[in-house]
């Protein structure tokens, strides 16, 4: 399992571009950040309205601000897997030790994964689409405010694991 | 002035918060930074696209209600931003780029707050649609600001004025490269599917041309 692992999460081809260009790296950071505010701005917003917050905004129409939180996460996802990928051009540390010792770095992903449970759930108990429905006005139902607020307790969760990271124990 | 710096980098409250291990200290001071961030840039990103067109059907007046969050966000980056300062004055102040970002942060706030006062603080009866070109331009000019300063402010994490110079450019290029593949891919998206959706009613259109 170890060396399945350390063989697929090492990438020569994401390392050597960080070897070549200086600003790599750099230039994804930004780009993760860029990518987060995107994903909060919108999201969070959706959430807030199904907590209560502005609720003379119709659901639906909010949900039109959606797909830039999908590209925000999109973003995301890319520059995190070079983060992960190519981070032994970086630290010179292997990614396979870094995620078996860092601890922040797995609750981080532990979170992101319980974001999407989250919201995969959101969708299969039909709360996604009941939302629609709400015109300016209405009151959410009780189970949509449960997964609009884990949602936004989710992502806070995943920022702070994320940032505290470099603080992580890197080796074994 | 530089002994003065030093002074600040030598106060027990700057070296306890830069040479503690305790990740409840400096890591998480640098958390709130990046939390705040997120919720002061991304609900005023999300204004500004709304202002730009995007959900068009939203009405503009209930954004007022997120100004108190984004105010919040904005209160977070400045006390974490001051301890952030306080621990390492001497770097920071004397980095051009520090300033950038400043000015930056600076420059995108005084947009959110044009904003505000043209359509959230005694918002119109009805939205015009499409906004004034001046708002339009007022909400590009935030998003740019916003993508400055969370470059200049990651760009603070290096030493080398050539590595920031670098990194700066490739970012640009990069965001300039991914705007215009997102505009190009949407639009040939959306009028493909128009021309697959509308395909019985064009011979009617072309009609309508000739006539």
């Amino acid at each position: 399992m170890e060396e399945v692992l350390r063989y697929w999460m090492r990438w020569p081809s994401v390392e050597h571009l960080i070897y070549s260009y200086l600003w790599v790296w750099g230039v994804c950071q930004s780009l993760h950040f860029v990518g987060m505010a995107l994903l909060i701005g919108t999201v969070g917003i959706l959430d807030l309205r199904l907590l209560g917050m502005a609720k003379q905004f119709p659901v639906a129409a909010i949900k039109k601000l959606i797909p830039w939180g999908v590209f925000g996460f999109v973003l995301c996802l890319a520059t995190g897997l070079l983060f992960i990928t190519g981070i032994y051009a970086n630290v010179n540390i292997h990614p396979y030790v870094v995620l078996k010792s860092d601890v922040f770095l797995q609750l981080k992903l532990f979170f992101v994964l319980l974001a999407g449970a989250n919201l995969l759930l959101f969708y299969v108990t039909g709360m996604s689409k009941a939302v629609d429905r709400l015109e300016a006005g209405d009151d959410a139902p009780l189970l949509a405010k449960f997964f609009a607020g884990a949602s936004l307790f989710l992502w806070i969760a995943v920022m702070y694991f994320a940032r505290l990271i470099p603080s992580g124990k890197f080796q074994p | 002035m530089t002994s003065l710096l030093q002074w600040l980098e030598n106060t027990s409250l700057s070296t306890t918060l830069r040479d503690s291990p305790n990740v409840f200290l400096y890591p998480t001071i640098l958390a709130f930074h990046t939390l705040g961030l997120a919720f002061f840039v991304g609900i005023s990103s999300a204004i500004a696209l709304r202002v730009l067109g995007v959900a068009a059907s939203l009405p503009l007046a209930p954004f007022r209600k997120f100004y108190p969050v984004m105010w919040l966000g904005f209160f977070f980056n400045a006390v974490s931003g001051t301890l952030l300062l306080v621990i390492e004055p001497t770097k920071f102040l004397t980095m051009v780029d520090f300033y950038v970002k400043l000015l930056a942060i600076a420059g995108a706030v005084l947009c959110n707050r044009w904003l505000y006062v043209r359509h959230f603080r005694s918002p119109a009866p009805v939205d015009p649609n499409p906004l004034p070109p001046r708002d339009r331009a007022i909400a590009v000019a935030t998003l740019f600001f916003w993508a400055a300063a969370i470059t200049a402010g990651r760009l603070t994490a290096y030493d080398d004025p050539h590595a920031q110079w670098q990194t700066a450019l490739g970012t640009a290029i990069v965001t300039a490269a991914l705007l215009a593949g997102g505009y190009v891919s949407v639009k040939s998206w959306r009028w493909i599917r128009a021309a697959r959706g509308a395909r019985p009613a064009r011979h009617a259109i072309t009609q309508e041309a000739h006539r």
